[in-house]
């Protein structure tokens, strides 16, 4: 058990319908539950999966149930499937230490398909949030996906770059383990290729820049 | 092997609510599951199905869910121990059968497991299933964590043998389809013998018949009834279930039931050193209450907060034991849904309860981050994350009927509308389905509605009647109402939209499918027999043949008299049949495309909107995602310019 | 001209109860549709200046533009519209003796146009089931199997414009005077479009004084026990039979005029044109002739066809009677006057102010003297 975790420590995995958010926080939460933690995940999912958002939020905790709801403002990670949705989220749970690592691909909205409504280009995200959380990471999680011939594993990617941040005790050894009882044995392979990915995405991103590597300042 | 089937106790694993319902129904030595998919309680009855044959238990999808109530009534008639699964909605359905069944009583340990959907998230309604356990006079459990979902669900088997009676164990979308940690318990061996045992004396509860009343006799089984729920009252008193945490007199206490323990308990922290001064009181049995329990602990507070989803439930029958107590003592003050400080629709979470308790304390919560980020956060968010509108899928066939239909119903000319119903089809009352819905109810009722309508020529009533069901909902109500339109010579039309599955929920099947709950191949009843069956003038088309389709949509509606039926069947694009084969290689001819050029007006993707098509603001084209598209092919057959190709995928 | 879009197009004449149903803003774009007779439209469109609303029979028509673009000179103030010449007509020897009502001259001229290449497709109504439909056709031996009048109002010009998106571009139409119009408006490139190319050859018009849509039409056939799709052709027998005759393949059966013209589309009210002005030549009924029609030569084109089709015995011409052109102007005339005082009253007519529009346009000079 990693001492000094923040009790709970707040995890939101925010996406878009389709885009395999639901797995990736039964594996991230399993993948914790073998660590010894007490989890407890909430999620939206039913309708909302017909391109709606949705969210897990994931409470990491050595010994108690938390509600499956995360407070406003008390999330301690954000990673984002989507860009937008990680904006969303970011706003109603984020503050300005919470580390912060979104996917680049746009899933666009109906309406910004249709024309009504705008989606700003990523460059325009990228600053925004930038000027919010100064440590805030993107990574071009489903273009590595697309590489590995599995768009869908752009979530895997995503749960490999949280890993590398080493905020939470999330080994490959315990990715294989979760990742084996979601995915089929043939795909297990491609699982474990996406961890990979994520992980080595997240050093080329931070030695990239000048700031520090994670973790950086944690909340009390 | 699966986690519901470890026999390892003790074990303690990351179960979801519905996982942990499940595997305490296994732990508690169940036989027969029953249910109709609704979210959130799809995944009990989903997870019981794929252990079936390795448990030993009989698992039905059942066509609705007073059907699924009878099969498990039965089940406990002959001694067994049954569990019966449906969401909120499905209590309404199976209500006839059950306000018998209480009344007759049950044998078998049975278990009755409504899924309520506070906020409505994957609801057309939100409603509240525990004012049936009242109306029923049956016990109703809460579990308020993960562990006791599951311990809740073995205990509850035992409750309905000691009293005779089916018990009703409530979950909610956030226990139901949120995970936590469980303490695996263990699994009996062994297999009940099925017997129903009729012969004995008409009101002997071990060996007599099983009937639910005897006319102008309510004094032997109402009476007998409500001397089980009196039990049940006493076991309740002394439950482990309910219990109290906080300091020994607080100033607020806090009364909640199901996951609303848990907000509640995060709110109290919220609050800081002022937390300290509230207590909760979790309540895990919540009808009927144990009215000694709850007298002692009220007794230590003066400020009585009552937190719960949706209705004031808790609250209405605590106030009423109260009005009992008070004897000229005064009263105390009681805050809820009733007072306004919590309100009676929508979820509860941590925030609004924290927020309610400051108020009561009179205290103010410190801010968790800085109001400078969340102003400018949420400023930046208005105009970076644009809203989300529900969609149809990439590659559903509900787009396609829908752009024919609306197509039809406006060349029709006549202001013919649809009467729509409750699956993923519903959307089509917002623009992705071109908002083609003009009413929507419950589970058959678009079928119902159009019958209805149909038989308004006489009042001069002149528009076209359309009805659309999904293959799942046909079987489940629409039925009915079909044969009643066919009897009462109703003029519509009604389009049953047969994705081969019961979609929404993710693809249980039904009884027109050749396959069972447990997997097992079953003799499917076809849609169109049943309608030809009952005289209804049937064709099937497929919904991505969009020319076909409209046209005989427009046959349809140009005959005046008598009711039609036109099967759009293709399958879902998500259906484990489909999912991932892409029919067809998709992309635009980026030179054949002429944008704002051309006179489509952006067809493709300002009103056929299908996800995996997108403007290329840039080229002014447009494009087609590949690692969305599903490769339906339709929009190749929308677009005028024929700018949009389809290839036969590899 | 003043050209809007789809909205404008909705709301002065598909909800206004003027669209005659001629199929000029269908199937050029996906947004316009046609079902037995009516045109509707399908999902919303915001363009704000379009084909649909520049093709239109019934919106914004400046009559003398249109006129000058046609036969170079303003809108004519002769009850007929502009001509050259008006002949009695008859199918000639080369065509033999089909079953055509009056004298086959339409589908004589047809042929010849067909035959002679000067045209690689026509759209014109045929019957499908009983029911009038739109056909293209590009055989000469097509004609024959669709000559028959219809009375109804059918989309031939949504025809047309599919005829152009699948590339022929010598097209010849056989058409109603709002068919006409809006084909008359399609050659003159409304829109100024650059890769415009005038797809339509040769207009035929055919003289109307009303038509059906298919659901009246389709009522007052079956109300009297007849299935529609077995009618084979309809007539209009010439005054004073007042009646409307119906040959189905069980026999011929006669319906009351006066019940007809009350289920007559109320779009047709609004037309001032009886003899379709804006066609090549104008083809009509020779009353009280059987067997003959009248033919209205009316673009330089329609007059060199026309001569070359009598030299090869396609058509026979002879000089109309003053009598019976003085009753053709007589009825032109009625019709027109009707039409435009009618349309005047409403302020359809030249229509000023700042989002205000018109049916038509037209020098206020000839419009007094049209409906003195």
């Amino acid at each position: 058990m990693k001492p000094g975790l923040k009790n709970p420590f707040n995890l939101i995995v925010t996406g878009v319908g389709g885009q395999g958010n639901v797995l990736a926080s039964r594996i991230l939460g399993n993948m914790l539950a073998l660590g010894g933690f007490q989890i407890t995940i909430g999620e939206t999912f039913g309708a909302s999966q017909r391109g709606g958002s949705v969210m897990s939020h994931i409470r990491i905790s050595p010994g108690s149930t938390w509600s499956p709801q995360i407070p406003k403002g008390c999330a301690d990670a954000i990673v984002a499937l989507e860009p937008a949705e990680g904006v969303r989220v970011l706003s109603d749970y984020g503050h300005d230490k919470v580390c912060f690592i979104s996917n680049t691909r746009p899933v666009y909205p109906a309406g910004v398909i249709a024309g009504g409504a705008v989606y700003p280009p990523i460059e325009e995200i990228r600053s925004g949030v930038l000027s919010l959380v100064p440590d805030a990471l993107f990574i071009d999680a489903t273009e590595e996906a697309i590489k590995l011939g599995r768009p869908i594993l752009g979530n895997i990617v995503m749960i490999g770059a949280l890993a590398a941040t080493r905020l939470l005790p999330l080994d490959r050894k315990k990715f294989r383990v979760a990742a084996d009882k979601f995915a089929g044995s043939d795909s297990l392979d491609y699982n474990l290729k996406a961890f990979d990915a994520g992980r080595r995405l997240f050093q080329t991103a931070m030695s990239r820049r000048s700031r520090p590597a994670y973790p950086v300042t944690r909340r009390s | 092997m699966s986690l519901l089937l470890k026999n390892k106790e003790g074990d303690k694993r990351l179960l979801m609510g519905n996982e942990a319902i499940a595997r305490g129904a296994i732990e508690a030595g169940l036989a027969v599951a029953t249910g109709y998919p609704g979210t959130p309680s799809s995944e009990i009855i989903e997870n019981l199905s794929r252990i079936s044959r390795q448990a030993g238990i009989y698992v039905e999808w059942s066509v609705n869910e007073k059907v699924a109530a009878e099969a498990a009534a039965a089940a406990s008639f002959a001694g067994l121990r049954s569990l019966c699964v449906m969401k909120q909605n499905g209590v309404n359905v199976a209500s006839d059968f059950l306000l018998h069944l209480a009344e007759s009583g049950t044998r078998g340990g049975m278990v009755l497991v409504p899924c309520d959907d506070p906020g409505a998230l994957s609801s057309v309604n939100e409603g509240d299933a525990r004012f049936f356990a009242r109306m029923l006079e049956v016990p109703l459990l809460e579990p308020g964590d993960f562990q006791e979902a599951k311990d809740m669900t073995r205990w509850a088997f035992a409750l309905s043998e000691e009293i005779r009676n089916f018990v009703v164990l409530r979950s909610v979308t956030r226990l139901s389809h949120a995970s936590g940690m469980v303490s695996l318990g263990k699994i009996p061996r062994g297999r009940t013998q099925a017997q129903f045992r009729h012969a004995g004396a008409l009101l002997d509860p071990e060996s007599g018949p099983m009937i639910s009343c005897l006319p102008g006799a309510p004094q032997f089984t109402h009476r007998r009834q409500q001397d089980k729920i009196r039990t049940a009252r006493e076991i309740f008193e002394t439950s482990p279930f309910n219990y109290y945490e906080g300091p020994r007199r607080p100033e607020v206490l806090i009364v909640a039931s199901s996951i609303c323990s848990l907000y509640s308990r995060e709110a109290i922290a919220m609050l800081g050193k002022a937390g300290k001064k509230c207590g909760l009181l979790k309540m895990g049995t919540t009808w009927p209450l144990p009215e000694k329990f709850l007298q002692k602990h009220l007794s230590s507070a003066e400020k009585i907060v009552f937190v719960e989803e949706v209705l004031p439930f808790l609250e209405e029958n605590v106030l009423m034991l109260a009005g009992r107590w008070t004897r000229g003592k005064g009263p105390k003050s009681y805050y809820g849904k009733n007072s306004g400080t919590l309100p009676s629709y929508g979820e509860m979470n941590p925030d609004l309860i924290a927020e309610a308790l400051g108020k009561v304390l009179a205290v103010r919560r410190r801010p968790v981050r800085p109001e400078s980020f969340a102003a400018k956060a949420g400023a930046f968010a208005d105009n970076a994350a644009p809203r989300r509108e529900l969609t149809f899928c990439p590659g559903c066939p509900h787009r396609a009927s829908f752009w024919s239909i609306h197509s039809a119903l406006k060349l029709d000319g006549r202001e013919g509308f649809v009467c729509g119903d409750i699956g993923c089809y519903t959307l089509a009352a917002f623009p992705t389905g071109f908002n083609s819905l003009r009413t929507v109810h419950s589970m058959g009722s678009g079928a119902g509605l159009a019958g209805g309508f149909g038989r308004l020529r006489a009042f001069g009533l002149r528009q076209p009647i359309l009805a659309v069901c999904g293959d799942s909902t046909f079987f489940h109500a629409a039925v009915p109402a079909l044969i009643n339109a066919v009897h009462h010579q109703a003029d519509l039309t009604m389009v049953i939209l047969d994705n081969r599955g019961t979609a929404m929920t993710g693809f249980q099947p039904h009884p027109g499918l050749p396959v069972n709950a447990m997997q097992e191949s079953a003799p499917p009843v076809e849609i169109e027999n049943i309608c030809r069956g009952i005289g209804v003038e049937t064709e099937i088309r497929d919904p991505f043949d969009l020319k076909g389709t409209r046209d005989a949509l427009l046959s349809f509606l140009e005959k005046k008299e008598g009711a039609r039926v036109l099967i759009l069947r293709q399958a879902c694009s998500l259906s484990p049949e489909k999912k991932k084969k892409n029919s067809f290689k998709v992309r635009v001819d980026e030179n054949a495309c002429r944008g704002e050029r051309c006179g489509c007006n952006r067809l493709c993707t300002r009103i056929f909107r299908c996800p995996g098509l997108y403007w290329d603001n840039r080229k002014q084209v447009a494009r087609i995602d590949d690692v969305v598209c599903a490769g339906c092919g339709v929009c190749a057959s929308i677009c005028p310019a024929g700018a949009i190709l389809k290839e036969d995928a590899v | 001209m003043n050209i809007f879009g789809p909205k404008e197009l909705m709301e002065d004449v598909i909800l206004a109860g003027r669209c005659t149903g001629c199929g000029a803003c269908v199937d050029i774009c996906p947004y316009f549709g046609s079902h037995m007779g009516k045109t509707a439209m399908l999902f919303p469109c915001t363009i704000a200046r379009g084909r649909c609303f520049a093709s239109c029979p019934r919106a914004e028509v400046d009559l003398d533009l249109l006129s000058e673009k046609t036969f170079g000179a303003p809108y004519a103030e002769v009850p007929v519209g502009s001509h050259r010449k008006i002949f009695v007509s008859r199918s000639g020897a080369r065509i033999g003796n089909a079953n055509y009502q009056a004298g086959g001259t339409v589908s004589a001229l047809l042929s010849f146009v067909l035959e002679k290449g000067i045209i690689d497709a026509a759209v014109l109504v045929d019957r499908q089931e009983g029911l009038p439909r739109p056909r293209r056709i590009t055989e000469p031996q097509e004609v024959l199997s669709c000559a028959s009048s219809s009375f109804a109002a059918v989309p031939v010009i949504s025809e047309l414009n599919r005829a152009v998106r699948d590339g022929y571009r010598r097209i010849g139409t056989v058409a109603t005077p709002c068919q006409a119009v809006a084909a008359a408006l399609i050659r003159i490139n409304p829109l100024n479009e650059d890769e415009f190319i005038n797809p339509l050859s040769f207009i035929i018009g055919l003289f109307c004084t009303w038509a059906l849509d298919l659901r009246s039409m389709t009522a007052l056939f079956s109300g009297r026990g007849l299935d529609l799709r077995s009618v084979i052709r309809c007539d209009v027998p010439p005054p004073p039979a007042e009646k409307f005759e119906i040959v189905t393949g069980g026999g011929k059966h006669d319906i009351p005029l006066q019940e007809v013209r009350d289920l007559t589309s109320p779009a047709c009210a609004w037309c001032p044109d009886m003899t379709s002005e804006f066609a090549d030549v104008s083809v009509g009924m020779l009353e009280g002739s059987a067997g003959k029609n009248i033919l209205i030569i009316r673009t330089p084109f329609g007059e060199e066809i026309a001569e070359k089709a009598r030299e090869e015995r396609y058509i026979v011409l002879d000089e109309i009677p003053p009598e019976q052109l003085r009753n053709l102007e007589r009825a032109a005339a009625a019709k027109k006057r009707r039409a435009l005082l009618k349309l005047k009253k409403e302020g359809l007519l030249n229509t000023a102010g700042k989002g205000k529009r018109a049916c038509f346009r037209l020098r206020p000079e000839i419009l007094e003297k049209l409906i003195g």
